[in-house]
């Protein structure tokens, strides 16, 4: 397609200003039409006509900067009759200005700095009241269940039991194990100056079972079981199949979120013995290899510094991680809405809040442990 | 002048099942056509080869006087601009407003300052009829209609020749649906557009529809206005008809 240049012409016959347009008007040499429209000047008040005699082709950009810039020189934009425009071109004119008298909001979701801080103060106080709520409808509905124990939705609780436990069993040992072999090596290398490496066995065992193995497993859940509940749960809930369940009158909670938190609560401890013995494992691969402890030894060293309480931490603290991950990651799921972009704000909101809760929650044990002397 | 589309011989085929087996017709420049055919007739698979999103087994498809798939990136790219399209449920991007969504095709495509592009990017929200403050919202705060005008803003941004829609009156309750075909009907006219639309949706083809083509078992059976299709004999189409007599 040919491209002629664009040209503005305006002359005045008896008490009209006739506007003669010549060229192509079109939106790839809008710049030349600006340029165009940029020194014109309506020579006097009074009737405008345009002529399009002359005009190659037009479209409705060009059509709209015109009547825009008429305006602007105070010709309203229905004012301007046309004539020796070809049928098309009139169509387009009448039909841009038929369109252009309302003035459209533009906004942008762009805001400013104190803005950004008051919404995410209410942002962050919205949250905290939700995840209130949230537990307090959890409870209410666990407390249903133990009065109608039918409610139990053992299929469900099972097949999340087996993708959160389960399939998580292999990734949770290889983790430990090398963490193991880390902090084993780590501590071999210091405690060998000092003709202690034996104690490296007493270092492991206190290490992975207190705080590794609890703190990796629920980081890896987090990660991992966390941001499928959420993504799952926000899916089922664009698709509105959250509504779908409320409306065949089963309780979302019951159907979506318990066999999560059961399956979750369940799972977190026994993958956080797994890990126990995984840890163990990879600090007696490197007694062995490494440190000259035989791996009997490094055995009976174990038995003797972890007590039973030692050994109770991890999966004593494991269920209260699960609740807060499984909890987090229900409530954040549920609370997608509309569009696909949520699902992921939303799952990413739920990795980070759960591995921050684990850590807080964690330090929180470990002063009361100390206090209690556990 | 060479018709805005024109599909020669087209054969698809997804493993054993075959979609389409030898189609072929022409969209003369200027008509609004709409592509029938009935659930898994293969017309949205002819809408994606047409508009060059899916390569199909053999066949020949032009847009332009260009053969789709026998040309290179960039003129695909290129030919891609002059050609507007209405997703299903609009596609519009759900990290932008209404506004936004619009000033995408200005801000990838033409060297346009930003303040000639936002009285541009108003202009189109306008032209398809929607309320001022429309623009300042996201796709999620929108109506399905409302969802679809935008999104035709969007596709008539960059002044396209033809514009491609999947189902557009899906989801629209009938007054909304009118209302929509008549605003097509409209732009088209108004803009010189070449329209083809795929549809199973009878009050369209019968409303603002120059010509249908109607696909049925991998062939088209029917093309030509619609009177002339309404009166072949097929059972597919006695079927389809049959209600509106």
């Amino acid at each position: 397609m040919q491209t002629t240049a664009v040209a503005i012409h305006c002359q005045v016959e008896d008490a009209t200003t006739v506007i003669r347009l010549t060229g192509t008007w079109r939106l790839r040499n809008l710049p030349d039409v600006i340029a165009a429209l940029g020194g014109f000047t309506l020579p006097r008040a009074g009737e405008v006509v345009l002529d399009g005699g002359g005009l190659e082709s037009i479209d409705t950009a060009a059509a709209f900067v015109l009547l825009e810039r008429l305006a602007k020189l105070g010709c309203a934009a229905a004012a301007p009759a046309t004539r020796h425009f070809s049928d098309k071109h009139a169509r387009l004119v009448d039909l841009v200005r038929q369109r252009m008298c309302t003035p459209t909001a533009l906004g942008s979701l762009h805001r400013g700095v104190l803005y950004r801080i008051g919404a995410a103060s209410v942002a962050l106080l919205g949250e905290l009241r939700r995840a209130v709520s949230f537990m307090g409808l959890v409870t209410i509905e666990l407390l249903r269940m133990l009065r109608r124990p039918a409610l139990f939705r053992a299929r469900e609780t099972a097949a999340q039991f087996e993708t959160v436990c389960i399939d998580a069993i292999p990734i949770v040992i290889l983790v430990n194990f090398l963490i193991g072999i880390v902090v084993a090596y780590v501590l071999g290398m210091e405690a060998q100056r000092y003709g202690a490496s034996l104690f490296v066995a007493d270092g492991i065992a206190l290490a992975m079972c207190r705080e590794l193995s609890p703190i990796l497993c629920s980081v890896l859940v987090a990660g991992r079981s966390g941001a499928a509940f959420t993504a799952e749960i926000g899916t089922m809930k664009v698709e509105e199949e959250v509504d779908a369940i409320a409306t065949l009158g089963l309780s979302p909670v019951q159907v979506l979120v318990i066999p999560r938190l059961l399956a979750l609560g369940l799972a977190l401890p026994l993958l956080v013995l797994a890990g126990d013995i995984a840890g163990v494992a990879g600090g007696m691969l490197v007694g062995a290899a490494k440190l000259g402890i035989a791996p009997n030894v490094f055995l009976d060293r174990v038995h003797a510094a972890l007590e039973l309480r030692h050994f109770l931490v991890g999966p004593g603290k494991a269920p209260v991680f699960a609740m807060f991950i499984a909890m987090i990651a229900c409530r954040l799921g549920l609370e997608v809405k509309g569009d696909a972009r949520s699902v992921g704000r939303n799952t990413t909101s739920t990795v980070v809040q759960c591995i921050v809760w684990v850590f807080v929650l964690d330090a929180a044990f470990a002063v009361v442990f100390q206090r209690l002397d556990i | 002048m060479e018709p805005a589309v024109r599909v020669q011989d087209v054969v698809t085929r997804f493993g054993a099942q075959v979609v389409h087996d030898g189609v072929g017709f022409t969209v003369p420049r200027g008509e609004v056509v709409a592509l029938i055919g009935g659930s898994g007739s293969g017309k949205s698979v002819l809408l994606r080869e047409i508009i060059g999103l899916l390569r199909p087994t053999s066949g020949r498809i032009e847009l332009l006087g260009t053969s789709v798939w026998d040309c290179g990136v960039d003129e695909l790219n290129a030919l891609r601009r002059r050609f507007g399209m209405l997703f299903q449920d609009g596609a519009l991007f759900s990290s932008l407003t209404v506004a936004q969504n619009v000033a995408v095709p200005f801000r990838e495509h033409t060297t346009l300052a930003a303040d000639v592009i936002t009285p541009l990017v108003s202009s189109k929200i306008a032209l398809v009829g929607l309320p001022p403050d429309a623009g300042a919202k996201t796709p999620a705060q929108l109506s399905g209609g409302m969802r679809k005008r935008a999104a035709l803003a969007r596709a008539l941004a960059l002044e396209p020749e033809i514009l491609f829609l999947d189902e557009p009156t899906s989801g629209l309750d009938p007054v909304g649906a009118r209302e929509f075909q008549r605003l097509l009907r409209v732009l088209a006219d108004g803009l010189g557009l070449t329209v083809l639309a795929v549809t199973h949706d009878l009050d369209l083809l019968t409303s603002i529809v120059d010509r249908a083509v109607v696909l049925a078992a991998g062939k088209v059976i029917a093309e030509g206005p619609v009177d002339r299709v309404r009166a072949v004999d097929h059972p597919w189409l006695r079927s389809y008809f049959a209600r509106s007599m």
